[in-house]
């Protein structure tokens, strides 16, 4: 039986993002969270997969208790079974301690019932970091897809799958062994909208909630802020560029304000010579 | 000692990613920041390149004349294409070997997947996609540390993250966020072959097939001239108009995503958080409103100018010189403006 | 996964506003299985309004409401009309004495965050709430309503009761007869409204107000709209404004000016702008305020259904009363569905309980009194631009005119009244409007 697993993160919302004007530090109250969008993709292409193959999604995620609204959701678009990993001690962890504790969780399942294919999203959209899933890959030493945008095939009798990968200047058609571990574009696949007999279901089904405490043991030492290798030193808001001068067409006239444009950018170093004329 | 600063030399087909010599240029001013220190301990501080590959000689020499000091050079025929597994390898073996204070990866699609694996591989940190990197202590006093600086939340915060205890500290760092260092016109420096073969043991997966993405490919975030438009374009044949300046202006054509939603123009062309990153010499928006997710990916441009009938556009604010007015009025204008322009210079 | 069992509660509420959860919670609380169903991503995520709730009206349902630390903003200390001329503001506050009951008899609040928490209060009484689902149709066996269809695959959902608190928009209650037109244009005022953030200690001192337990409510009339038939408002939070302004459709439409227009013309008045400067902007919107009252007031109920809230024009739109209105008619219908299942008996004959219920409530009352309100403005389009302008030309002439005789003072005051005017017809548009609100 084809069994996948997604591993997804709940983020906050950065489109909706505020600061204070006059801290200039994040307002992090009331600003809601999601399902990070690539990883809602990715768990909409295991569970297309999981329906052509006839087999099982398993999702997991790290993080506070109120992830389990997430991982609702992906119970929702169909998979089979959640697990939230939470606890204090993960608290504060960095790419690298992250890795640790999903690469231990994913072994675990994977003893359970064995998996074929491991899903990430691309990046996560509150650190953009997108290290998440090769470092998984590499701890579980298995072949990591990156960026993928299609799954061609996958083959669960021959142990391979065929994976189409996007990259700067071509895609690239991959064919690893399994179990693979994958990370998604959106193109992945499209977000289904579920009947009202599965959202039912999802609302009212109740994750697994491991911890420290069990059902699997952690090195203390690897967790959280502690087992971070990179700690954030400070803060602060990005400078903006400076507002310049507004001429209005109305006041000006179209040709004045665009000359005055054009005085401007002449003037910005190595324009007028790209441009090909004098200033 | 050597204090070892090192760039991974990104290469495709032969081909070098034009990041890696900016990151040249940033470790060799990374190199620079910690004079002080390495006056008191007699240390020396060496930029190097490290290249992994198929035939690429070309790449290594250019490295050479981009500033570095050395160039490390594993060259093998199953290393022709990108993959994984077998770099993460390599790469992980000259770090163990080496042990570089610093490594700079692009933050490409191919550097991403790659300065991933290998900071696990190794064990170490890793700071994504940096924005501003400067040697500096945390403290008085104390050594110096990689003040790797990097947006995060959709750019509203920035981080300075530090990698205290681990080494090397790996950043990876946008293209065209640090300028391109001048070419030397002599290399005096050496490529160093390093002896490692690529075992198939070391191999798990392979490329079948390479699709070269179909027509011209937009280059956004390499051009010097961005000519955007958004939603106030109205419709697809806006961009028809927006390309006759980019063209005069030798320039690309840019989007929001508002036009790609709306299929006007591809995907390619789409500016922002989901999109490219630019920083082109000028940008220029035009009926962009300037939602914080479009800002993000241009407000590096040297010169923005933002063309919007909305004197309220939040766009403005970030606006080098701003005009209210219709984009179908001021457009028309530029095009005749800057072709009068070469026209009469061309006279002289 | 996908079980196919039939999906059955006792009751559905469509809509989680301020109706729904209030009957959902009241329901369930009884004993019942409600199913609340909302089209929004969460409760909340699509509704807002001016403004602010009453505490009566929450206190109705939750007796312990402080126990459960409503997300409210400030509290309302000071209230009344803002009068604007062209350039010009008389201000018509009340502070202290009745406004500072214990509690306070209203709250500022923001929707988005409230309307969650309401919810979330339902939830907590045993309400299983479904989002991102909109209700499109009903189920009906031999006329009677058994159930609704949703917008999803088998989104058919069963309930002998279906409570329907849909807000304005209320294509459902117009699907079941109940309300026989669509929105009347000159019976329901289109609002738009900015939420301006600002820092705390800067709302507290540009509105005087001596710390953030203080909140200020102005309704404000005059040159707020353009000279069509409406009504302003500012509201403070915590750490924002809420400023909007509203105008019947039918002026609106007829005049031919954009919402935000009108919006942007109130706010850059010179007596407006210097209050909301520097702020930012969270959130625009523009919402429709059912102003018709009792004269678009649909049949209340039907077989199987009941109808509460905004979506039964229960709008006293002179007093910014909505919220209160929608839930205690959410309560009132809750607890008609509790009796009809104890009866056993889902019929319309049953479920008119409900009317009965609220007819003995401020919310019939009222709506009945002030029936002929919209009609009045209708009538009158220069009513609310007239005595505005004429309130600050008197008091400002009034308080200017030094070192001139005081009889030629009042008689330029009576004459600004009457350029406007003639003194008979102000005089009968102060009668008509003492009728009209007074219900005769
Ligand atoms: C998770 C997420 C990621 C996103 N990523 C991106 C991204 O990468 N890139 C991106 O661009 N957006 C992104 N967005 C979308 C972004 O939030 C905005 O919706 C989008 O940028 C708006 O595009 P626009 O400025 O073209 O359109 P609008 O906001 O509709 O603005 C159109 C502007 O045109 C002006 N206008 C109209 N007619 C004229 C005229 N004739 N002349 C002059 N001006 C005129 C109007 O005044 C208005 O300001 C993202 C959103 C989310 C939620
Ligand atoms: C600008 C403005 C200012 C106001 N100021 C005040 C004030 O200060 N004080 C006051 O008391 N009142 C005020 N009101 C009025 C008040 O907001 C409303 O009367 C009140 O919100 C009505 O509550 P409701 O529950 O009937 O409807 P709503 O709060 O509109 O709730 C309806 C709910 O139903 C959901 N829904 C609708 N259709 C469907 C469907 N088919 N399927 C599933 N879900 C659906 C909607 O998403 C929504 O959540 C104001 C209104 C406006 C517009
Ligand atoms: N805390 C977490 N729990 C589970 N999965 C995660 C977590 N953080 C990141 N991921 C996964 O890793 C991907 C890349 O995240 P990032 O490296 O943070 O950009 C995400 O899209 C998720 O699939």
């Amino acid at each position: 039986m084809f069994h996948a697993l997604v591993s997804i993160k709940q983020v906050p919302d950065t489109t909706n993002i505020r600061i204070d004007p006059e801290t200039n530090n994040l307002i992090r109250q009331g600003v809601p969270t999601i399902l990070n969008p690539y990883d809602a993709h990715a768990v909409a292409a295991a569970v297309e997969w999981k329906r052509k193959l006839n087999g099982k999604v398993t999702i997991i995620t790290m993080g506070p208790p109120a992830a389990i609204t997430s991982l609702r959701e992906c119970i929702e678009m169909g998979a089979d079974r959640a697990i939230l990993i939470s606890d204090r001690a993960f608290a504060g962890a960095d790419t690298w301690a992250t890795s640790y504790v999903l690469t231990e969780v994913i072994q675990a399942v994977h003893k359970e019932d064995p998996l074929d294919l491991i899903f990430f999203g691309k990046q996560a959209i509150d650190g953009d970091t997108a290290q998440v899933g090769p470092g998984v890959a590499v701890r579980l030493d298995l072949p990591v897809v990156t960026y993928a945008v299609k799954i061609h095939e996958v083959n669960t009798a021959e142990k391979f799958v065929v994976i189409e990968r996007k990259t700067e200047s071509r895609n690239e058609v991959i064919k690893a062994k399994l179990p693979a571990v994958m990370t998604c574009e959106k193109e992945i696949a499209d977000i289904p909208y579920a009947s009202l007999p599965d959202l039912v279901y999802s609302l009212r089904y109740e994750p697994e909630v491991w911890t420290t405490e069990g059902p699997i043991t952690f090195d203390p030492a690897q967790l959280g802020l502690k087992g971070s290798p990179t700690t954030v030193f400070r803060t602060g808001t990005p400078e903006k560029h400076k507002a310049g001068e507004v001429l209005k067409t109305a006041e000006t006239g179209v040709d004045v304000a665009v000359k005055t444009a054009f005085d401007k950018i002449l003037e910005v170093e190595g324009v007028a010579s790209m441009l090909g004329v004098q200033r | 000692m050597n204090r070892r600063f090192w760039v991974y030399i990104e290469q495709e087909d032969g081909k070098a990613h034009q990041v890696s010599w900016e990151l040249l240029g940033v470790a060799r001013r990374l190199a620079d920041e910690i004079k002080d220190e390495l006056e008191k301990t007699g240390d020396t501080a060496l930029v190097e390149g490290v290249l992994v590959g198929h035939q690429m000689d070309e790449v290594a020499r250019e490295a050479l004349h981009f500033g570095a000091d050395n160039v490390y050079v594993v060259d093998d025929p199953a290393a022709k294409h990108y993959l994984n597994k077998p770099y993460t390898e390599v790469l992980t073996h000259l770090v163990k070997k080496h042990q570089p204070e610093v490594m700079l990866v692009g933050a490409t699609t191919l550097g991403r997947d790659l300065a991933g694996a290998v900071a696990t591989s190794v064990g170490t940190g890793l700071t994504a996609d940096t924005t501003h990197l400067a040697m500096g202590s945390p403290k008085e006093g104390q050594p110096k540390l990689l003040m790797a600086t990097r947006p995060a939340f959709g750019g509203n915060v920035i981080a300075t993250i530090l990698c205290r205890n681990h080494r090397p500290q790996m950043a990876t760092v946008r293209p065209r966020v640090f300028p391109m260092p001048s070419r030397l016109a002599e290399a005096k420096s050496n490529i160093i072959h390093e002896d490692i073969t690529i075992t198939p043991d070391m191999v798990n997966a392979e490329i079948v097939e390479i699709i070269t993405k179909k027509g011209s490919d937009v280059k956004v975030d390499y051009a010097d001239v961005i000519v955007a438009g958004g939603r106030g374009l109205g419709n697809a044949k806006g961009f028809e108009l927006l390309q006759q300046l980019a063209t005069e202006l030798g320039g690309v054509v840019g989007a929001s995503r508002a036009c790609v939603d709306a299929h006007w123009i591809s995907y390619d062309h789409q500016v922002g958080q989901t999109g490219k990153t630019v920083r082109p010499k000028l940008y220029i928006a035009a009926g962009i409103s300037g939602a914080i997710q479009h800002k993000v990916g241009m407000q590096e441009s040297d010169f923005i100018l933002a063309i919007n009938r909305d004197p309220n556009a939040p766009i403005f604010e970030i606006a080098s010189m701003g005009i209210v007015g219709d984009l179908y009025e001021v457009i028309p204008s530029m095009i005749n403006q800057i072709r009068a322009l070469k026209e009469a210079q061309h006279v002289h | 996964m996908s079980t196919k069992e039939k999906l059955t509660f006792d009751v559905i509420v469509v809509g989680a506003g301020l109706a729904g959860s209030a009957a959902a919670a009241i329901a369930a609380r009884n004993g019942l299985s409600v199913a609340m169903i909302e089209r929004g991503q969460t409760p909340g995520s699509k509704n807002y309004f001016g403004g602010a709730l009453y505490t009566h009206s929450l206190l109705e349902i939750y007796p312990d409401l402080w126990d459960r630390k409503p997300p409210l903003e400030r509290p309302v200390t000071e209230s009344g009309f803002w009068f604007l001329s062209k350039d010009g503001m008389v201000r018509a506050t009340v502070q202290g004495g009745k406004m500072q009951n214990d509690p306070i008899d209203a709250y500022v609040a923001l929707r988005a965050k409230f309307d969650a928490w309401w919810a979330e209060q339902a939830k907590k009484e045993g309400v299983f709430i479904i989002p991102k689902t909109v209700v499109v149709d009903f189920i009906r066996e031999d006329e009677k309503v058994v159930g609704v269809i949703t917008d999803r695959p088998d989104g058919e959902i069963y309930a002998p009761v279906v409570i329907i608190c849909e807000g304005v928009n209320n294509l459902l209650t117009q699907k079941l007869g109940l309300a026989k037109h669509d929105l009347k244009a000159h019976a329901s005022a289109l609002a738009v409204k900015q939420l301006i953030s600002m820092p705390a200690e800067t709302i507290n001192a540009r509105f005087g107000l001596p710390s953030n337990e203080h909140g200020l409510a102005a309704s404000v009339m005059g040159d707020v709209s353009m000279g069509l038939p409406g009504l302003g408002f500012l509201y403070t939070g915590v750490d924002s404004v809420s400023v909007g302004v509203g105008v019947t459709l039918e002026a609106l439409t007829k005049a031919g000016i954009k919402p935000y227009e009108l919006l942007q013309r109130y706010l850059n008045h010179p007596m407006i702008a210097p209050m909301i400067a520097g702020g930012r902007l969270m959130e625009y919107g523009a919402h429709i305020i059912p102003e018709g009252g009792w004269t678009t007031m649909p049949k209340l109920y039907t077989d199987g259904a009941l109808v509460a809230g905004d979506a039964a024009s229960m709008v006293n739109a002179l007093h910014w009363e909505g919220t209160n209105m929608a839930i205690m008619a959410g309560k009132a219908a809750g607890e008609t569905a509790v009796e009809a299942h104890q009866k056993r008996d889902f019929s319309a004959k049953s479920l008119s309980a409900y009317r009965a219920r609220l007819d003995k409530t401020f919310v019939m009352t009222d709506l009945h009194q002030y029936r002929n309100l919209s009609h009045f403005l209708k009538s009158r389009p220069d009513f609310m631009n007239t005595y505005p302008a004429f309130l600050n030309d008197a008091l400002g002439m009034f308080f200017s005119g030094f070192g001139k005789p005081k009889k030629q003072l009042y008689k330029d005051i009576l004459r600004s009244l009457t350029d406007r005017r003639p003194l008979v017809k102000a005089a009968g548009d102060m009668i008509a409007f003492g009728r009209t609100i007074m219900g005769f």
